[in-house]
């Protein structure tokens, strides 16, 4: 049914027809064509801004914005053009960047394409004609279909009348183009697969020549399913009912994707693919880093949404609009988080105007790149370089979000959120408000005794000082600030003051509230550190806000304004959004989520390929314009695009589809590695699966599950896992003062949870995951990096945390009470998969043996863990160094995980091997 | 029995405490080491820039917080009339910090004309007037943000909202680093890092070998940079022996997989930077000369001489980008004393720094940055009565350049006469990134990654050098 839908574009198409000027003119020269219809608006493009567009700024005095100016040439003196002769003309010879030494434009991003090269080139050898302007009008006019000029994209309009009739190149506009559902191929050869997607996959590979892989085994793709779609290695067991269920293999298979599709699991897996992209922390970032209130709840949301197979459409219209849709739903307050999930701050350091802008900036941006694959703040200060978006759409875009305020939002807990987390550290909480308190009391007390004896001393009678400078008293008849404080007490004045506000915000983490946006009048907001209220009437207070263009991107230069609107250069689907306050977002979110959107589905599905197979089908999943990768198998991209939405934009069916090919249960080897090489070098023809490395999270977690300490409790309020206690410790500053030291959650089951409900700190990573390539949150991540450093060997095999689940491990391998070859066999299972070779096994056995004796020689003492850490600071408002002890509160009643003090040099020993198996290329890629 | 451990948590040595780390049995062990090979194929392996080098590599010393330039290089005797004169500043435009009744401050400092080339600087820089004619001071540099996390990502990574890649993660990936063994990025934080954390010195959206690696001042230098206490290196040894074993029956099945060999050749060069690095941090090993030259062991300088002195030694063992710094500069209230204490912490550490590259015939090939995320402000609010303070200023600032490249002895571009604002040879925070890489031998416009469909660069959007800085 998709080939029906309207087509998104009006193409206009090169024809080639040759037409006449006029009666009178001669007909227009191949040259002059060229330069009518590509070479000068290639230099406009190009080229004036520097050469031509500022007279008194002529960079390098070259003017290129006549004949007789080129010929004349710059200061340099070298040739710029000399007809007829291209390689002699630096005006082609360094737009083609022919040499290494001069190339303009001087941006990458500017560079011509070849073709746009091989115009000067061409325009040169011609002779370099110029017509007049009037002549160049009319051959503009006249001719613009000559030459296959590209293809002309209706917008509402750029801010010049040259970007407005701008020409694309067709193969840049594919992703705007209305998706179709197009043919499977027809089989080549009796082996290739029935599967849609094998069709298309086998396809390429018969075009290029290259042979599929065989099928994998079935530990192979036990592994690579259970990490896909848990993020968690296979138990033993599962193991071992998969490798002997009697079914035939593609039948076994797709009940194993069935159970893990079923698993709770699944959507902690995939909701974690999410938050990357909406980039989810639990803390604002910047100079506070104040923590969100439960922020956590929009996790879980994700997390409940994949499991719940919610449609990708709902999904959609709920994170960008629930709000609107139904006030009273909580699940729908807690949905709009997204919208506030960039990195934010007022303090009295911020421009409000400022800080309003910035959410608007990354409101736009981020809902671009999320659902569309379309960055848009390039076009924040002008028309899109590449793109048919012009500035007017960035601001249109933004209109819809300019009622958009926020609020934490009463909103009931659910019966399916898991509330069991909060409660483990109100107590520790009110106990470091109350000492905070008793702190500025202290002081205050102190403060107060100078004074009196400072007035005493006068004869005057005490007088609170704020008191006395509102009365105007003169400064000379008012006792000095900070009288009788040292520098020490400065420091503890400030860390006291700015601790209670930020810890008594965080109660609010134990309220039913939401972090959530409604729709009303933009409040004056001035330093935020306390709850933000929804008022009463969200119509009363503030401006309602009006937007427009911004010169330059400054929110301080508004020029022409804008109604609310969306990307002018779909044709279809048209969105009509009404500039009343309330219901822009729900017209957007309808926008985006309406099938004939060509953009939405592809997005999705490209997203959920590139997490089966480790790369995209589409290289840039967020950023499906121009510049971004194309896709390598357009046509099965569309497919699975136009399947989706047919299937009712299932996501768990488009697993089903995709994990069913035989694309994905091929073996990660290949017999004939070195031919399919040759023929498959940028290795995206899918002749073999592709081995990826596990992310930060799925390393914790695999570990936690081999080791048997993983509580697979799912949701709750963020837990703390232990951190690399000097970084835990690190002092870091936040505004003003240090922020509070990290402490873990006190107990192992509640610190050991999967990685996914650990606290994001923006301003802390744990050096763990970070060191592991978890992104950052600041900007919305496509792709994960994985690259290979060397810290990445000092924290698997020096770390502190990786050795306590060596030791977990161990200990737990060794509780099954099994004899050594056995135990041995146990470790392998649980962390590889699968048995070890004969030689394997004597090799850790031997291991094993040698290493317990060695620790037969160490004696490790029972470490107590830190009640407190000293800070040493430097007081800002002196410059002197000051010290000040911060309690730990939680190791107060911590219970550590396994230590080498608390088992036997046995035990030690195989902990030896299994830290070892831990650091194996084998454990840590997925085949 | 072998009682292993007291710090089982982590073991102390380090250019903080510049103690024994188990120098012992070093050399023996060393002896069984495979040299650092300098493969021309790693990430880090060195690169030609795109112009000729004017320094090869950069110290980059950032005085976070915001030091003032009207109280260290940048005098405006206006201010003496103007002292305490009372004024109302409102806007839209304006800060609750900027806004309301305001007085101007005048300097407390006393200014004096230092070198032969008579530049000015307060008196309080006794040392660092000793190498005046080494500086290139420059006033005419004006950032975008006064808050001090949005400032910073502005200065480091070129974009006020974080998460781009830092200047010494551009240099490193455009150039690589002549020492293998060693990050080609190093970061010599204060005990407290600054506000925005880690973001400061990340890779961004590059590689992550060009992430600026933190040598913490107490404890562990590189986290998890020594196994736990007990385990001995021939212990770990071991370890990584069977580690290999296990390897190789992985990697013939992946013949063709070079990620898994490069992990393999990872651990070994992890082993070996374990065994050099505490030597390379370990700063007791210099003469006692040079140790008293710089102000270690001696207070208020002890702190930042040490990282100096480290900086010193890691551009000499060859990595590219060292950042250091000092602070915190936000001295919001009583001025005279915050700026006292700070100059005389850094200043002696400074001109010794300057004087001992210069010595061993480094200066010329290092790139010497001295700057914080802005300046500060002529005037101040009233906050509870009069403070001599000043607030963030983004509009002007000192910075000063030394080195490779440098037009050494000059001052460049001008602030009005409040020191309110930059009013000569004025320009943005990314022409002082593009004028950095241009002394490095690096272009802009060429230095770019290929993220998220668009070719990234330092700069942004592109900048233009400042040639009155370049000799």
């Amino acid at each position: 049914m998709y080939q029906h839908f309207a087509v998104g574009l009006i193409l206009v198409l090169g024809l080639g027809a040759t037409e006449y000027l006029t009666a009178a003119e001669p007909v227009a020269s191949k040259g002059e064509l060229l330069f009518a219809l590509r070479v000068k608006p290639l230099l406009a493009q190009k080229c004036f801004a520097c050469h031509g567009s500022q007279p008194d700024d002529l960079q390098g005095a070259l003017d290129l914005t006549s004949r007789a100016a080129m010929l004349r040439g710059g200061e340099s003196g070298a040739v710029v053009l000399k007809p007829g002769k291209p390689a002699a003309s630096l005006l082609y010879t360094a737009a083609a960047r022919i040499s290494a030494d001069y190339q303009m434009p001087p941006k990458e991003n500017d560079a011509l394409t070849e073709q746009q090269a091989k115009w000067l080139h061409d325009w040169i050898q011609a002779g370099a004609p110029w017509p007049g302007d009037d002549r160049l009008a009319s051959i503009q006019n006249v001719s613009a279909n000559e030459l296959d000029a590209g293809v002309q994209v209706p917008t509402s309009g750029g801010l010049s009348d040259e970007w407005t009739q701008r020409r694309y190149a067709a193969a840049d506009l594919w992703a705007y183009q209305p998706v179709r559902k197009p043919q499977a191929p027809v089989k080549i050869r009796a082996t290739d697969g029935a599967h849609p997607i094998d069709a298309f996959i086998d396809k390429h590979l018969v075009d290029i020549g290259a042979p599929p892989a065989p099928r994998a085994d079935r530990r192979m793709l036990l592994r690579r399913a259970t990490f896909d779609l848990l993020g968690l290695p296979p138990s033993p067991l599962e193991l071992d009912a998969f490798v002997h269920d009697p079914a035939p293999d593609e039948e076994a298979f797709a009940k194993v994707a069935d159970r893990l599709l079923a698993s709770p699991h699944y959507g902690e897996q995939w909701g974690r693919h999410w938050l990357d992209v909406a980039r989810y922390a639990d803390t604002a970032g910047l100079a506070n880093d104040f923590e969100r209130p439960n922020a956590w709840r929009y996790r879980d949301y994700v997390v409940r949404a994949f499991n719940d197979d919610k449609p990708y459409d709902q999904f959609i219209r709920e994170q960008i609009a629930g709000d609107e849709i139904d006030p009273a739903n909580p699940e729908m307050l807690i949905a709009v988080g997204l919208l506030r999930m960039g990195p934010w701050e007022q303090t009295g350091m911020s421009v409000a105007r400022l800080t309003r802008q910035q959410f608007l900036d990354d409101v736009t941006d981020a809902v671009g790149q999320v659902f569309l694959a379309q960055p848009l703040q390039c076009c924040r200060c002008h028309d899109h370089k590449f793109d048919p978006i012009p500035t007017r759409d960035y601001y249109a875009f933004q209109a819809v979000f300019a009622t958009t305020q926020f609020a934490e939002r009463d909103a009931p807990f659910l019966p399916h959120e898991n509330l069991g987390p909060i409660a483990d550290d109100q107590g520790r909480l009110n106990q470091r408000i109350a000492h905070y308190e008793d702190e500025l009391r202290r002081i205050a007390a102190k403060e107060e005794q100078a004074a009196r004896q400072w007035y005493a001393e006068r004869n005057l009678e005490y007088t609170p000082r704020n008191q006395l400078v509102k009365r105007g008293v003169p400064e000379e008849k008012i006792a000095p600030r900070h009288i009788g404080l040292t520098t020490e007490d400065f420091g503890l004045e400030r860390v006291a003051r700015k601790n209670l506000a930020r810890h008594t915000w965080e109660l609010d983490r134990y309220r039913p509230i939401a972090y959530s946006v409604y729709t009303g009048r933009t409040p004056t907001l001035s330093n935020v550190q306390s709850r933000l209220h929804m008022p009463s009437d969200p119509a009363k207070e503030g401006t309602w806000e009006a937007t427009a263009i911004l010169a330059g991107g400054d929110a301080f230069s508004a020029t022409t304004p804008v109604t609310p609107g969306v990307l002018s250069c779909l044709a279809t689907p048209r969105a009509e959004i009404s500039e009343a306050p309330h219901g822009r977002r729900l017209a957007l979110a309808r926008w985006i989520a309406d099938p004939r959107n060509p953009l939405t589905a592809r997005v999705l599905v490209n997203r959920v390929w590139q997490h089966h197979f480790g790369q995209a089908l589409a290289g840039n999943p967020n950023n499906f314009g121009a510049t971004g990768k194309k896709p390598t198998h357009p046509e099965l991209l569309d497919y699975l695009a136009a399947t989706f939405m047919e299937q009712g934009w299932s996501i768990k069916k488009l697993h089903r589809l995709i994990m069913t090919s035989q694309a994905y249960q091929r073996s990660s080897q290949h017999p004939h590695m070195a031919a399919v090489s040759q023929k498959d070098p940028d290795k995206t023809a899918y002749a073999y699966f592709p081995m990826r490395r596990l992310s930060a999270e799925e390393l914790r977690d695999a570990m936690l599950a081999a080791s048997d300490e993983l509580n697979r409790t799912v949701g709750g309020a963020p837990i703390r896992p232990d951190m690399n206690l000097e970084a835990a410790l690190q002092p870091r500053q936040i505004m003003g003062t240090y922020a509070p030291a990290y402490q873990p959650s006190a107990l192992p089951e509640q610190r050991n949870r999967r990685s996914i409900y650990a606290m994001r700190i923006r301003g802390l990573a744990d050096p763990f995951l970070e060191v592991f390539n978890q992104p950052s949150s600041e900007k919305s991540c496509e792709i994960r990096d994985a690259s290979t450093v060397a810290t990445q060997a000092f924290a698997l095999l020096n770390g502190e945390e990786t050795y306590d689940r060596a030791l977990a491990m161990a200990g737990s391998v060794l509780r099954e009470n099994l004899n050594d070859r056995d135990a041995i066999s146990l470790a392998f299972r649980r962390t590889l998969s699968r048995e070890p070779t004969p030689e394997e096994r004597d090799t850790c056995l031997a291991h094993w043996q040698r290493m317990t004796a060695r620790h037969e020689q160490l004696e490790f003492l029972p470490q107590n863990s830190p009640k407190e850490v000293v800070r040493h600071a430097i007081e800002e408002m002196n410059g002197e160094p000051f010290t000040f002890i911060e309690k730990l509160e939680v190791y107060e009643d911590y219970v550590p995980d396994t230590k080498p003090w608390s088992v036997d040099s046995r035990t030690r020993g195989l902990a030896e091997v299994c830290l070892v198996l831990f650091n194996t290329n084998e454990f840590i890629y997925v085949p | 029995m072998n009682p292993a451990n007291q710090t089982w948590l982590r073991r102390e040595f380090l250019y903080g405490a510049g103690t024994t780390l188990g120098s012992i049995a070093l050399s023996a062990l060393l002896a069984r080491e495979t040299p650092a090979k300098t493969t021309a194929t790693g990430p880090l392996s060195p690169k030609p820039g795109h112009f000729p080098a004017r320094a090869k590599s950069c110290i980059f010393l950032l005085m976070e917080g915001g030091p003032s330039h009207i109280d260290t290089f940048d005098p405006k005797p206006k201010l003496h009339e103007l002292h305490l004169q009372e004024f109302t500043r409102s806007g839209e435009d304006k800060s609750a910090m900027e806004s309301g009744k305001r007085y101007f401050v005048e300097s407390p400092f006393k200014f004096r004309k230092a070198g032969a080339c008579g530049a000015d600087m307060a008196e309080n820089w006794q040392h660092l007037a000793e190498v005046a004619d080494e500086l290139c001071f420059y006033r005419g540099c004006q950032a975008e943000s006064v808050n001090h996390p949005t400032a910073l990502y502005h200065l480091n990574t070129g974009n006020r909202f974080g998460g781009d890649p830092a200047i010494g993660s551009w240099v490193t990936y455009g150039l690589g680093s002549e020492n293998q063994d060693l990050p080609g990025f190093i970061v010599l934080p204060e005990l407290a890092y600054p506000q925005g954390g880690a973001a400061n010195w990340s890779n961004g959206f590059l590689p992550a070998h060009f992430q600026g690696t933190p040598l913490r001042p107490q404890g562990s230098p590189i986290l998890d940079l020594q196994p736990p206490a007990g385990i001995t290196r021939e212990h770990q040894r071991e370890n990584l022996d069977l580690l290999a074993t296990l390897n190789r029956r992985h990697e013939e099945q992946y013949p063709w997989n070079d990620e898994l060999g490069a992990r393999v050749e990872n651990y070994e060069r992890a082993f070996r930077m374990q065994m050099q690095a505490p030597g390379i941090f370990d700063i007791s090993s210099e003469d006692a000369r040079t140790l008293d030259r710089y102000g270690v062991g001696a207070e208020p300088t002890d702190a930042f001489a040490r990282r100096c002195l480290l900086a010193r030694r890691l551009v000499e063992r060859g990595v590219r980008f060292v950042q250091v710094y000092a602070g915190t500069w936000d001295s919001h209230d009583y001025i005279h004393r915050a700026h006292t204490a700070l100059m005389k912490a850094v200043d002696r550490p400074l001109a010794a720094l300057v004087q001992d590259l210069k010595q061993r015939g480094l200066l010329d090939e290092t790139l010497l940055v001295w700057c914080g995320e802005f300046g500060r402000s002529p005037d101040n609010g009233v906050r509870g009565g009069v403070a001599y303070g000043r607030d963030h200023n983004a509009k002007a600032m000192t910075i000063w350049l030394a080195g490779g490249g440098v037009k050494a002895g000059h001052t460049v571009g001008a602030t009005d006469e409040l020191g309110a604002e930059a009013v000569e040879i004025v320009h943005p925070m990314r022409d002082l990134h593009v004028t950095l890489l241009r002394l490095l031998g690096l272009d802009d416009n060429r230095l770019t990654y290929f993220h998220g469909g668009r070719f990234k660069q330092l700069s942004q959007f592109g900048g233009k050098p400042i040639v009155e800085l370049i000799a």
